[in-house]
């Protein structure tokens, strides 16, 4: 009996889970037709979103003057507008760090001197992150960003952290390339 | 040292904008609007007549370049009530209509071409989300019963 009421609450959550994800993705992905062809091109933009910019998208201080307005109306306007912000965000730092991750795979796979306790920590850190950036999708629909401001800040803390370790450790293999170590 | 002695003429180019052009418009909207319109929609190069006068082609082009993108990142940061305010400051100062103007950025969000190559999309995502949101302010603003 207990078997099958887990079984069912499980089930139910499940359910819940994939629903919620399906909202998330429909709502990123209605981002390309409003952003259109009018935004900058990526090639050479940053790849990591500017810190302060994390913290504005999930602050809440834009709401409360937007509640001191009383307009319901304008109140879902900026949940909606918010939301799907920080769903790019959320959206854009997943694919930077995978990118950022690919790279450094490569080049670990070309270099002779790979300690393995960086290497793991940066690997543990970045499925971290991931999982972070997974738990965000579902919660933005559910809770509002501003109510996660200090789970997205965590989480953009942890990308600059991983950004700033593999940028170390490529300038390294450039130094040792320079001074004709072999890398590769 | 060439990098130094490179930027030293594009620093001056950019105190020279900000000082002649740049201080005389009133509001932050307006101050990134004038500079996109520096740039050319074929090329995506900008150009200054006075600047590239007194400087170089070049380096008044590497001036309005970080002078653009600067006053974007700026004008992104911004809270909503201070966007809001600072729309309202750029309604104030084109003399038009405010309900035409409303209606027509509504409509046309002209403020797309003002976003500078080479910015984080996210960042233009909220440039652009935080300006319809403006928008909807002052329009909620001017209803009669407001």
């Amino acid at each position: 009996m207990i078997g099958t009421s887990s079984a069912l609450i499980g089930a139910v959550v499940l359910l819940v889970l994939i629903l919620v994800w399906i909202r998330a993705d429909s709502a990123s992905r209605r981002l390309p037709s409003v952003l259109d062809d009018w935004l900058p091109d990526q090639g050479e933009a940053r790849e990591i979103c500017p810190p302060e910019f994390v913290s504005q998208i999930f602050s809440g201080q834009d709401l409360a003057f937007i509640s001191r307005l009383e307009s319901p109306d304008l109140k879902r306007h900026f949940l909606r507008e918010r939301s799907a912000v920080a769903l790019l965000w959320v959206q854009q730092t997943t694919a930077a760090i995978r990118r950022i991750m690919r790279r450094h795979l490569e080049a670990s796979r070309l270099s002779e001197d790979i300690e393995f306790a960086t290497e793991a920590r940066i690997f543990l850190q970045y499925a971290q992150l991931r999982l972070i950036c997974g738990v965000l999708f579902l919660l933005i629909g559910l809770a509002g960003p501003q109510k996660l401001h200090g789970i997205a800040l965590y989480a953009d803390g942890l990308t600059q952290r991983i950004g700033s370790v593999l940028g170390e450790f490529k300038s390294g293999s450039r130094t040792r390339e320079m001074d004709g170590a072999p890398s590769s | 040292m060439s990098v130094a002695v490179r930027l030293v003429p594009v620093q001056e180019a950019y105190e020279d904008l900000l000082n002649r052009t740049l201080s005389r418009i009133s509001c932050d909207l307006g101050r990134l609007i004038y500079l996109a319109s520096t740039r050319d929609y074929n090329t995506g190069n900008y150009y200054h007549e006075g600047l590239a006068g007194r400087f170089s082609p070049d380096i008044a082009r590497k001036a309005l370049e970080i002078a653009h993108r600067r006053a974007f990142y700026e004008l992104s940061a911004f809270s909503l009530e201070d966007l809001a305010s600072d729309l309202e400051a750029y309604l104030r100062s084109s003399r038009e209509n405010p309900q035409e103007f409303l209606r027509a950025w509504q409509k046309l969000e002209p403020y797309r071409v003002a976003i500078p190559t080479e910015v984080h999309l996210t960042v233009a995502r909220l440039f652009t989300s935080n300006l319809r949101l403006a928008l909807a302010i002052l329009r909620f603003r001017q209803e009669p019963s407001h």
